[in-house]
């Protein structure tokens, strides 16, 4: 008994293909293209809970949020926060990988415990990072560095807040560039490495030449990714200091979860994350253009 | 063929519903009461059990006896206000009772038209588990917005000092009446202290991190200071009055000296990390014996003394009324835990069965018995047998009265209060830090008042 499969004729074949299609375009409709489109309409709406009414309001929103002292605070914390722990993780990642791909011993376990922040949940690597800090019970905070003449506050002074969250995020996301870039080194051809070293290349050379240039794609993918990571950051900031103190580590999650959740101006809050991912998408587009 | 076939499958499931309808236990008739709520385990264990979803056998009991079925969801308190607000937005009406504080939840959902008015649920449904003539005038004015009751109160707090006696005693010194006294007694702890070597035991520990939390306190200190809720001119507490008067905020007029005298406490006698501290560092670092004070929110003291280790803070903590301060009033701190109707309910009236049921005597006889707090909103409560064993009828008394001469209007009841109170938290938490002058933070304040105030049509003719 042979088995019989229907397929349509060749001149209907292009509509049965949109038609396999429908499913999956319905359901991207639904979760991407019509919150998307939410958004952009509530953010020409005045949209406060406790007010009547939802009218049409133009750019206002985004003139008030855009002028509004808190966007240039939490613009310039999300700048420094973003830059930073991008760089950083980065160059440490880099490092990281480049020793780690070399035949040493106990590379395994080493490559375990570089990888190991990132099972942490964000939430409980905050937690951790907020405690050990604290400088009345933590064991960094309250007795490492007393102990070394250090009697500053880290989580509470405004100029140490900042460093002290992203030390933490540091710590968190280095095995993530760690774990991208060991992979893109993984795929350099050792054979390269032993045509150039017969051809007298420096440690340098093999480094600008051969490995910068093959690991480039996973570069950009480790950036991008960290990019919007460190940027739409929210979890452990939230836990480690609520965006203090005062608004010293405010980030622009932080100020928009505020203007919705807390002022109820949900027109504002649609508002901050058009123009969060306006940003998102320039300075994606500017890494791949740049690298490449 | 195909017609027979569709017959025997549509009969078949008919079938297989009707059996299945008849097979279910009678309460599946019941109306379904949806709970959003926070404090999982915390709140009603006698209805719930210790993981909060357990179905006691008091609760099956009241779903019997009203023919409800009450279904709970809980979450961490921020996560349940902000379920509460998206709610709300989307008007769904899934939820039929809802958390509202009153520290901005009441007043802005109030003036927004999402909670079911209960004055007269109150009068044409009065049952049998809440009995307002039991509970302190107080806590029920809290949840009101312009004379409207908007909510019921479970757990509920007003001011007072929670000091260490043994502490005090050994440097001679008595509870504060005045704010003057409480800067002798913080002056003269700090020295002692200091010059007993001891660094880590700070002389009083208070909240200033960014947010809502620390303005329920802030807010305290501007009222005994300028001796009014100084928010608005002349006091201004309604939208009526700031539009009737005009009243311009006046943040950097007598709202300053209270604001400052809050700062400055921080500053000079609270712990370190003071500009990041909620509620929970304040109570942690009071129970682990690393302050002399805990003020003015007294419930976080009796928070710690429930988890508290140290043998010492079990033993010699006490309760004193707040100061007054130059303006003649007391310093305040008034919170209400609260729970509304949703004005989107489709059971209102079985909603309100549920929410006097939760908030009545018997939860709150629980409450007590279960926390020892004496943080209850019924005078039969505070009067029992447990509280008055645990504590002595000398400090019941006394957070009676605490309870009594506390004013829940000490600052204003405005749809914009959640705002106010976020942005007044965090300007304390600024100027604690040093991150700028408190002048200069004041002033930031007023701008932005101001320009809020004007947008919003306040001051129009």
């Amino acid at each position: 008994m042979g088995v019989r499969v229907y397929w349509p004729p060749e001149e209907n074949k292009l509509s049965w293909q949109y038609k396999f299609l429908l499913p999956a375009l319905l359901v991207l409709l639904s979760i991407v293209a019509f919150p998307t489109f939410f958004l952009f309409y509530v953010s020409f709406h005045e949209w406060v809970l406790f007010k009547r009414g939802m009218p049409f309001i133009g750019f206002e929103n985004f003139s008030r949020v855009l002028t509004s002292s808190e966007f240039l605070q939490s613009l310039k914390v999300s700048v420094m926060y973003t830059f930073s722990t991008t760089t950083l993780t980065f160059i440490l990642g880099l490092g990281l990988a480049l020793i780690l791909n070399e035949q040493l011993k106990g590379r395994g376990i080493m490559r375990t415990l570089i990888a190991l922040p990132l099972v942490i949940p964000p939430v409980v690597a905050g937690f951790a990072w907020k405690f050990a800090l604290n400088r009345e019970v933590g064991v960094i905070g309250a007795f490492i560095l007393p102990a070394m003449g250090f009697m500053k506050s880290l989580l509470a002074d405004p100029s140490l807040a900042l460093s002290s969250i992203i030390l933490a995020d540091i710590w968190s996301k280095t095995s993530l560039m760690f774990l991208i870039l060991l992979a893109g080194l993984q795929a350099v051809s050792p054979d390269l490495y032993e045509a150039a070293r017969i051809d007298g290349a420096s440690s340098w050379q093999l480094f600008s030449h051969i490995t910068f240039p093959s690991i480039k794609p996973a570069i950009i993918i480790a950036l991008i990714i960290r990019f919007i990571d460190a940027f739409n950051v929210f979890d452990a900031i939230f836990v480690m200091t609520s965006g203090g103190p005062g608004t010293a580590t405010q980030t622009f999650p932080l100020l928009g979860w505020k203007i919705g959740f807390l002022y109820f101006n949900l027109g504002e809050a649609a508002t901050l994350a058009i123009i969060m991912l306006i940003m998102t998408i320039g300075v994606s587009i500017f890494l791949i253009r740049r690298i490449t | 063929m195909s017609k027979n076939l569709l017959k025997v499958v549509g009969l078949t499931v008919s079938l297989a519903l009707v059996i299945s309808l008849m097979s279910l236990p009678a309460g599946a008739a019941k109306t379904g009461i949806r709970v959003l709520v926070f404090a999982q385990g915390f709140a009603w264990p006698e209805l719930f059990g210790s993981t909060g979803v357990d179905e006691t056998e008091r609760l099956k009991q009241f779903e019997e006896k009203e023919g409800v079925d009450v279904r709970i969801e809980w979450g961490d308190e921020t996560a349940i206000r902000q379920k509460v607000a998206a709610d709300f937005a989307a008007r769904t009406g899934r939820y039929d009772l809802v958390l509202v504080g009153t520290d901005g939840g009441v007043q802005t959902y109030g003036y927004g038209g999402f909670l079911e008015p209960l004055d007269k649920y109150l009068e044409l449904y009065p049952g049998e588990y809440f009995d307002p003539q039991d509970v302190y005038p107080q806590f029920l004015d809290a949840n009101q917005v312009e004379g409207v009751l908007y909510a019921l109160p479970y757990y509920s707090f007003g001011a007072g000092i929670m000091y260490r006696k043994d502490i005090f005693d050994k440097y001679g010194l008595t509870s504060p009446k005045t704010t003057d006294e409480l800067y002798q007694v913080l002056e003269a702890l700090k020295s002692g202290l200091r010059g007993e070597g001891i660094t880590d035991v700070y002389p009083v520990t208070m909240r200033g991190a960014p947010g809502e939390e620390p303005t329920l306190d802030v807010a305290g200190f501007v009222y005994a200071w300028a001796g009014y809720p100084a928010w608005f001119e002349g006091g201004a507490m309604t939208p009526d009055q700031i539009k009737e008067k005009k009243a311009m905020p006046i943040f950097t007029g007598d709202f300053a000296p209270g604001f400052g005298a809050f700062v400055e406490i921080c500053q000079k006698y609270g712990p370190p990390g003071i500009s990041t501290h909620t509620w929970v560092d304040m109570m942690n670092i009071y129970a682990m014996g690393k302050a002399a004070i805990l003020m003015p929110s007294a419930i976080n003291a009796y928070a710690a003394l429930g988890v508290t280790e140290d043998e010492q803070v079990k033993k010699y903590t006490r309760f004193a009324k707040s100061p007054t301060g130059s303006g003649g009033k007391q310093i305040q701190s008034f919170w209400t835990f609260s729970l509304g109707i949703n004005k989107d309910s489709r059971h209102k009236k079985e909603a309100w069965k549920v929410l006097t049921f939760l908030m009545g005597k018997e939860s709150m006889q629980a409450f007590a018995e279960r926390t020892q707090w004496p943080n209850v909103t019924m005078k039969s409560v505070l009067y029992s047998d447990v509280l008055i064993k645990r504590y002595g009828l000398e400090e019941i008394k006394l957070n009676e009265e605490s309870i009594l001469e506390a004013e829940p209007f000490y600052f204003p009841y405005i749809p914009e209060l959640n705002e106010y109170m976020d942005r007044v938290g965090t300007a304390t938490s600024e100027a604690i830090a040093k991150t700028k002058p408190v002048e200069a933070v004041l002033s930031g304040l007023q701008t932005w008042a101001l320009e809020t105030m004007l947008r919003a049509g306040y001051y129009q003719k």
